[in-house]
């Protein structure tokens, strides 16, 4: 008589158990989320809507109305159209060449192709500077008188930082395809050209219009590019700072953070659209396009690959070789002399960055493993909740980010307070900013787990340790891994977020870059970049061996 | 009916007035495989000739290579006494319809359709008017304005069936057109594809491991295996003359039985199923067999038994449902002399 009743309770607790941890595992990952990015952005979004007179429109129309607010939203207009439609076709003729022809050394333009994700957003900029600004090397050499500063300077320096987002995407665009619509056209009679403008380009549509706005966002939300070679040129990324930093001037700038969210949450929105789109194109039974050897097409897209990636290579290879000298470019002695860096905080802010990205890394990536698995577990309207939350950060720039942690944290009355000014406000800063990017990978590493669970623990029934050790961990490192490296180099090479953050005692390594840029020691500041690429470097280089030792197979680190 | 000839497969040789498109020596190799063994064939104008064999016996291969789409080793094409060897595909004016998924999926169909028309420099009214032929021959006319994939697998074939023919093509290149299609649809489409082919007298290859299919269609079916032609011929021919046990297997179904007086020079005799006669067992005479029947399937309008004759195995086809004709009983049969094949070349 007992014993059934027992049973029942007994396997109503442990339900009720498993509810619990899921609601606490949920708690667990949501309130952060809500922390530390709902909060911020609400009190941005409160004080620009905040007026003497109650909450209205009045500091947008105070503000627009202003000849010099208007020319700084134009600026920022048609310097990102400009870099963005530049980067876009480079990216596009780049990831086509490396999908669609039979060129030689595609593995080591696919990497060259990457390496700005690695370096500071300014280090372009101050390439570009070392090369073709009033001291650079063209000058000095032919005296030719370039003038690259402010507007073609910004652009040519955010064409090449924003280059790897658009190639990623465009790569994936152009990597599938239907043969049999190839070669339907060419029967048809349809020439080279015809095909690419009624095949390849619709085909690759909406990869095209999610990398404009990807890189449309990255350009008019970059900072660090403008600030080194804007000159005068003003747009609102820097404006922001100004404002803030400079004059305190919160409101204004909570009003240009509130314009800046609109193409980041465009692009955002685009992009699920387009992920959503794409899927129907490809099905199960066509047939992959190969590509074959063409003599011309492939020694056109050999050459123009060439260019595009010394170009890249010549602007971080000029900020390498003018933190070697003794005073670029005037003395081209080989010197160590920039590496003592004896002014402001020393090396201090590298081993902070490092120190800030750790954190990051191991934060970030238990954030997002447990968004992801949590997610798993709740019900829909709770995942989907779960899910916009988690991929709200994509949608708000740095620079908005880094201002609604200071409207945030700054407050006396606010609980946490006490984390304003630490390293692990950093920390934390960086894991939200790019929480999006990082709950993504994490994701699809989850959802790898629990399929080969299923399957295995089906199959083989009592054996689950040892399925555990041979086949799960073994299928979850990599991308966890990949996790922890995304989250570890973003935190060391950004700038606009934490720009807001940091104080004398917690300056970080990309921040060191720009100051020592703005004090005028460019050849200091090369050396501070070289340091912060060379970290990224062996980070990268230390994982990529560490895996290929533990799981006996090379794991993309780059996704 | 008497298989003692050799099949006589009309070959016109070069310089024949009736040959249109001619293949010689034609090899094709991908890596370490050799996917055609210098091939040679010539097409009459206006036939309609199949592609048959196992998969992966080199049939896309060849089409693709008289499509221009890949560039044969060796060997050399003709079209018309012109050498077709270094035309590009996209200007030999040759249609092809694939198994599936190969219409412009952001095109209309009246666009799909135009396609080849505005490639040719096709303007106006009479381009409009060709694609609203084309749409009426394979009975489409009114799904003009939907995208492909608002239309069913066959509507999507029949689409592509008149992309291919609007620029009038020399050739039409058929690759499995139907065989991603269930199969009533099938059925239907494959008259469609023989009327339309009859009334264009459009000159017609195509490719299919469906034996019906290419009896049904080919005027004559060029059977492949590995990489070489065993046989061409009409259905019949290949089917009353079998060049080798290859075909006569392939074909229909053949009994290949050794050990009889009549043997061909490697020793078998082959013998369909439907040419064995039932014989009283009491008066059979020497040329009888003599067996224990080990299954027997009722198909409707024959019995299908297999027989087992000492150490042979035999399938044997009466009409009808006979009385005894079940499992474990005794069966005499016995072949007419004038149903025996002589199998050649027995492969290994
Ligand atoms: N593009 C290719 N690359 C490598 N091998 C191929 C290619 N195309 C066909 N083959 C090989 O050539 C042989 C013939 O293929 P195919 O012509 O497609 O056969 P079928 O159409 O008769 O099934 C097969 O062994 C196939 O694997
Ligand atoms: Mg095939």
């Amino acid at each position: 008589m007992i014993t059934p009743s027992a049973g029942a309770s007994a396997s109503a607790w442990r339900l009720d158990s498993d509810r619990l941890v899921t609601f606490a595992l949920a708690a667990a990952v949501a309130v952060p989320l809500f922390l530390f990015v709902l909060v911020p952005l609400a009190d941005i979004l409160m004080l620009s809507f905040a007026t003497p007179d109650g909450f209205g429109l009045g500091n947008y129309v105070r503000y627009f109305q202003t000849p010099k607010f208007s020319r700084v939203i134009a600026n920022s207009l048609v310097v990102s159209a400009c870099a963005t439609v530049i980067t876009v076709v480079l990216a596009y003729g780049f990831a086509y060449a490396m999908h669609r022809t039979a060129m030689r050394w595609k593995t080591v333009f696919g990497l060259i192709a990457l390496l700005p994700l690695f370096a500071p957003s300014l280090v372009q900029a101050l390439g570009i500077l070392f090369l073709l600004g009033r001291n650079g090397l063209i000058n000095r050499a032919f005296d030719l008188g370039i003038d690259v500063y402010g507007f073609w300077g910004i652009v040519i320096a955010d064409v090449l930082y924003s280059f790897p987002h658009a190639y990623l995407i465009l790569s994936a665009a152009l990597a599938v395809a239907d043969a049999r619509i190839y070669e339907s056209a060419q029967m048809l009679g349809a020439g080279p050209l015809r095909v690419f403008r009624t095949v390849t380009l619709p085909a690759t549509k909406y990869g095209l219009m999610s990398a404009c706005f990807v890189v449309f966002t990255i350009v008019i939300t970059d900072f660090g590019n403008p600030m080194v070679i804007g000159a005068d040129y003003n747009v609102l990324a820097t404006e922001i700072y100004n404002q803030v930093s400079g004059q305190a001037n919160f409101e204004m700038g909570a009003v240009i953070g509130v314009v800046l969210l609109i193409p980041a949450a465009l692009a955002v929105v685009v992009e699920k659209l387009v992920s959503r789109r794409s899927f129907a194109v490809i099905g199960d039974r066509s047939q992959p396009l190969t590509v074959r050897p063409h003599r011309v097409a492939d020694r056109v897209a050999f050459a123009y690959s060439l260019v595009v990636c010394g170009a890249i290579l010549s602007i971080i290879g000029i900020v390498f070789l003018a933190s070697f000298v003794t005073l670029w470019p005037y003395n081209l002695h080989l010197s160590l002399r920039h590496y003592r860096f004896e002014v402001q905080n020393g090396i201090e802010p590298l081993w902070t960055s490092i120190h800030v990205s750790l954190m990051a890394a191991g934060i970030g990536m238990a954030v997002t493993v447990a968004a992801a698995c949590v997610l798993r577990r709740l019900g829909p309207w709770a995942a989907q909740a779960l899910y916009f939350l988690s991929i709200l950060p994509a949608a708000v720039p740095g620079m908005v980010l880094g201002l609604g942690y200071i409207l945030a944290f700054n407050d006396p009355a606010h609980p946490l307070h006490f984390l304003y000014g630490t390293l692990l406000i950093l920390a934390i800063c960086n894991v939200y900013h790019y929480h999006a990017q990082g709950f993504l990978v994490a994701t699809t590493s989850v959802n790898q787990i629990s399929r080969v669970f299923d399957e295995a623990s089906a199959v083989l029934g009592g054996g689950l340790l040892r399925t555990l050790a041979r086949v799960t961990l073994p299928i979850i490192w990599p991308t966890v891994a990949s996790v922890v490296v995304f989250f570890f180099v973003r935190s060391m090479v950004t700038l606009s977020a934490v720009i807001f953050l940091i104080t004398p005692e917690t300056q970080l390594a990309a921040v060191s870059v720009l100051l020592l840029d703005d004090s005028g020691n460019q050849n200091q500041a090369a050396a501070f970049s070289v340091c912060i690429m060379a970290v990224v470097g062996a980070a990268l280089l230390a994982f990529h061996f560490a895996l290929r030792w533990l799981v006996g197979r090379d794991v993309a680190l780059v996704r | 009916m008497t298989g003692r000839h050799p099949p006589a497969s009309p070959e016109p040789g070069r310089g024949d007035p009736h040959v249109f498109l001619s293949l010689r020596q034609i090899t094709k190799r991908f890596g370490h495989v050799t996917a055609l063994d210098h091939i040679s064939l010539d097409i009459a104008e206006g036939e309609f000739l199949c592609f048959l064999g196992p998969s992966g016996c080199g049939k896309t291969t060849l089409l693709r290579v008289i499509a221009g789409l890949e560039t044969p080793d060796e060997g050399e094409i003709r079209l018309q006494e012109g050498r077709l060897d270094a035309v590009p595909a996209r200007q030999r004016n040759f249609g092809v319809v694939f198994q599936s998924y190969s219409l412009f999926p952001n095109m209309t169909v009246a666009r799909n359709v135009a396609y080849g028309l505005e490639c040719r420099g096709w303007r106006g009214t009479r381009k409009d008017e060709r694609v609203r032929a084309m749409l009426e021959l394979v009975h489409l006319a009114d799904q003009s304005d939907k995208l492909p994939h608002q239309l069913s697998g066959g509507q999507q074939q029949r689409v592509a069936l008149a992309r291919a023919l609007a620029p009038e093509p020399k050739v039409l290149l058929l690759d499995e057109p139907l065989s991603a299609l269930d199969a009533k649809v099938r059925e239907e489409l494959r008259g469609e594809i023989r009327d339309l082919q009859r009334a264009l007298r459009i000159t017609t290859v195509m490719v299919t491991h469906d034996q019906d299919e290419a009896m049904e269609l080919a005027d004559r079916i060029v059977l492949m295996n590995q990489g070489v032609i065993e046989q061409i011929g009409r259905a019949e021919e290949l089917y009353e003359q079998p060049a080798n046990r290859f075909v006569a297997e392939f074909i229909g179904r053949m009994n290949v039985l050794s050990g009889f007086g009549s043997a061909g020079e490697a020793g078998l005799i082959g013998v369909r199923p439907e040419h064995l006669e039932l014989i009283d067992g009491a008066a059979a005479g020497a040329d009888a067999i003599v067996g224990r029947i080990e299954k027997s399937v009722f198909l409707g309008s024959v019995t299908r038994l297999t027989l087992r004759a000492g150490d042979q195995r035999l399938v044997v086809e009466l009409r009808g449902k006979p009385a005894n004709a079940v499992p474990g009983a005794t069966l005499a049969v016995r072949i007419p002399p004038q149903s025996v094949h002589r199998i050649r070349g027995a492969p290994p």
